[in-house]
Parts: C-alpha cells; structure tokens; sequence
C-alpha cells in the first residue's frame, strides 16, 4: 500500500467525487451530490481535477477506423451526406471494412449451383450513377431491387472493388446470414465468401470480394449461418451492374 | 462548432472525420460488438448535430464533448439492453485497428498522449484499475461494482477516488503533461 493509499480516506464528503466524475452514483445520489457541489467548493475542485483523467480515459482505448458505411449513413441522416459533398469518390478501398467474415477454405472448396431462372426475371436494370465530380476516383452506384422485404440496397463500385450497402433491411431469420453471389452471363452464381448481418436500424455494408471482370448482377441470399455453397433461398437483393 | 450550430453539414462532416474513430473506438470498447457501436455513434453524432448549441468551448475539447457524448449514449444503450451480454471486447478481427502510421504531428501526440493515459491506467493497483474501468468503460453504478466484486460500496468509491487521484498525478507529472 502507498501512502496515497493510507492517507486518502474516504470519510470526507469527497468520498462521492470520483463515483460521480466517473458516472457511478445512483440516480438519486447523483442528483444529491449536484446540489452538494453548489455548496462545496472543495468538491468542485477536486470534481474539475478528475474530470480532466475521467476526459482522457478514452484515449487508453485500442483505436479503429469508423466504418466508412457509418459516416454515410450519419452525414446522410444530418442532411449533408457525402455525396452532396462530393466525396464519396475518395473512400480509401483499403479503409473499407465491415460486417463480413472470411471462410476462404468454405469458398474455396463449393462450386456455384443456379439461384433460379426466376432470380433472372426479378432483376431489372438500373443505371449506376458516378458519384464524385473532382476526383480520379469515380463511385459508381447501382440500385438493387429488394425482394420480400422492407429497405432499399445499392452496390458501390470504385475502381473495380464493389461494396454492397443497405438501408432499413431485416435482420436474417434466426440462425442464418445473408451470403452475397456474383451473377455472370450464362453462368451459374458464383458463390463468395462475403456474409453479413445488419444494425438494429437496418444497416449493413459488406465489400463484395473477388474479380468483378463480366460480373453482371450482384444477389444476396439468406443461407443459414455460416453461409452455403449452393442458395437454399430465393434471392431478396438483387443488382444489375449492367 | 459554431458552424455547426448553424447547420453548416460540411462543418459537421469535419467533425465527424476528426473524431468519429475516436467515437467509434471507445463505443466499441465499451460496447463490445460492432453493430451497436455503430448505433451508439450514430445516435451520439445525430444528437450533436442536432444540439451543436450545447458546446461549452470552456469546459473541454471538442473532442472531450464528442467522447463524452458518445459515452453517455453508450451507457443509455446497456439500460437499453435488458441482456446484460459481456461486453468484453474480442475483436475477432471485425474491426479495422487503425494502423500505427502517424500522419500528422498532431496525431504523434495524440498518440503520445494515449500511450501515456494506458500507462498511467496500467500502472494503477488492479482493483483500482478494475474499478474504473468497470464504471466507465463498463457503465455500472458503483453498487453493482460492490455487488459484483463483493465489497462494500464505500471501499468502491474508495478505490476510484485513489485510483484517479493518481492516475492525475502521473498524467500531471508526465513528459508533455496530458493534463
């Protein structure tokens, strides 16, 4: 034990200071200790010293990246989102993580079964929509088509690397996940290894990986956790790239 | 933030690029999963956005006032959450670390300035340490901590009086003072 340890006792009526800096007091005590602080200018003090640390407390955290679908969604909701300032084209591809997980021996092993020719007569094209007007970088943004639920969902490719963002989309059915399928011409839907959930508000984004080269639709499927290597369920998001 | 106020967005959008992986980062510490990290964050940012009035440039940073914020909004989501689920971060690598690249001087010493907060928390005795971060990081009333640790209440308090109290010494006394 220190001497900081020996001497500082807490008989005082400081005994509630750093409980309360650090947001621990119960309600009613808190509101007690408020209006003994209008009264107490030592507590005041000592309250303005601890407040300094309890301020920087959230500097000891381990750092990461916001989301970059997070900033859309919270400049998009203050009614200035990116796009308005044309800056959705300078979203670092290397900066983009999100809801996905990796099962690359899962992905490398299935091989792609049909999702339906009725997936196929859903799809209807949209034109994309560059997005950026000063930089190199171009967005270009394709509308998807939800099928069977609430929400709305587009694909985002910038320089060749596609992100798939939704709005307001239910949560998959208890124990499944959706599971994102790249659609060529004439070919069966490639499975990926991009699997996502949404936020309690319905929002989600996940980079759809792989080579986007004759890609023409982008489907989501909800397959049970841990995704599958052949689509149990019909389509519920579909984008024409085309 | 004045500008802000005024609902100037572009304003907004610097503020958020300042300090949203900042927010984002104690959310998700204090949150534990990614998805309601991402809630708290919104929600903090949409409440200063719409409150850009209530900055007191005498009280603290910007970066204090956004932090703290998110903080308090993370705290009315666990009142939220009737399931009380760990909230012990295991990143399994669904969050991007920030990369250790510094860019800018004044993220050298932002860097500096949180490495000598870890230290100064680190250094603390562990029920010292185990107090706060329980109260801070994990948003439970000092009573809970008792109940959990099987203290007394008072000997709780005690130990975060001790444990800030010294945590501002070493933060005072170090290189480049943080406070």
């Amino acid at each position: 034990m220190t001497e900081l340890d020996r001497t500082a006792e807490p008989r005082d009526c400081g005994a509630d200071v750093a409980a309360y800096a650090l947001g621990a007091l119960e309600a009613d005590e808190s509101d007690a200790f408020a209006r003994h602080l209008e009264t107490c200018s030592i507590c005041r003090d000592e309250l303005a010293s601890f407040q300094q640390v309890v301020d920087a407390l959230p500097m000891s955290v381990p750092q990461h990246r916001a989301p970059p679908a997070l900033r859309r969604r919270v400049l998009a909701q203050a009614g200035g989102g990116a796009e308005r300032h044309g800056t959705a084209g300078r979203h670092d591809p290397a900066s983009r993580r999100s809801l996905r997980r990796w099962l690359p021996s899962f992905a490398a092993s299935r091989t792609g079964l049909a999702l339906g020719a009725g997936l196929a007569a859903i799809a209807i094209a949209f034109g994309g929509v560059e997005l950026g007007s000063s930089g190199a970088i171009r967005t270009k943004v394709f509308s998807a088509q939800v099928v069977g639920a609430a929400g709305s969902a587009e694909v985002r490719v910038t320089a060749g690397h596609a992100e798939l963002v939704v709005h307001h989309f239910a949560a998959p059915p208890a124990g499944e996940i959706y599971e994102v399928w790249l659609g060529r011409p004439d070919q069966k839907p490639q499975p990926t290894n991009a699997l996502f959930s949404v936020t309690a508000s319905g929002d989600g984004d996940v980079d759809v990986p792989g080579n986007l080269h004759g890609v023409n639709q982008v489907m989501v499927t909800p397959e049970p956790a841990g995704g599958s290597p052949v689509p149990t369920h019909p389509a519920v998001i579909t984008a024409d790239l085309t | 933030m004045s500008l802000v106020h005024d609902g100037d967005a572009s304003a907004f959008e610097v503020i958020f690029d300042r300090h949203g992986d900042a927010a984002f980062s104690l959310a998700y510490r204090m949150c534990g999963r990614r998805a309601m990290a991402e809630d708290v964050v919104q929600e903090a940012f949409l409440s200063l956005w719409r409150s850009g009035a209530r900055y007191n440039q005498s009280r603290g940073s910007v970066r204090s006032w956004v932090l703290s914020v998110v903080h308090h909004r993370a705290i009315d989501a666990f009142r939220r959450d009737s399931i009380r689920t760990s909230r012990d971060v295991s990143d399994e690598g669904i969050a991007e670390q920030l990369p250790a690249t510094e860019r800018t001087e004044a993220e050298v010493e932002r860097r500096d300035e949180a490495q000598q907060v870890r230290t100064a928390l680190g250094e603390l005795p562990a029920d010292q340490r185990q107090v706060i971060e329980l109260a801070y990081f994990g948003g439970f009333s000092h009573s809970q901590i008792a109940e959990m640790l099987k203290l007394p209440a008072g000997t709780v308090k005690g130990r975060m009086r001790l444990g800030l109290t010294k945590m501002r010494i070493a933060l005072g006394n170090s290189a480049g003072a943080v406070l």
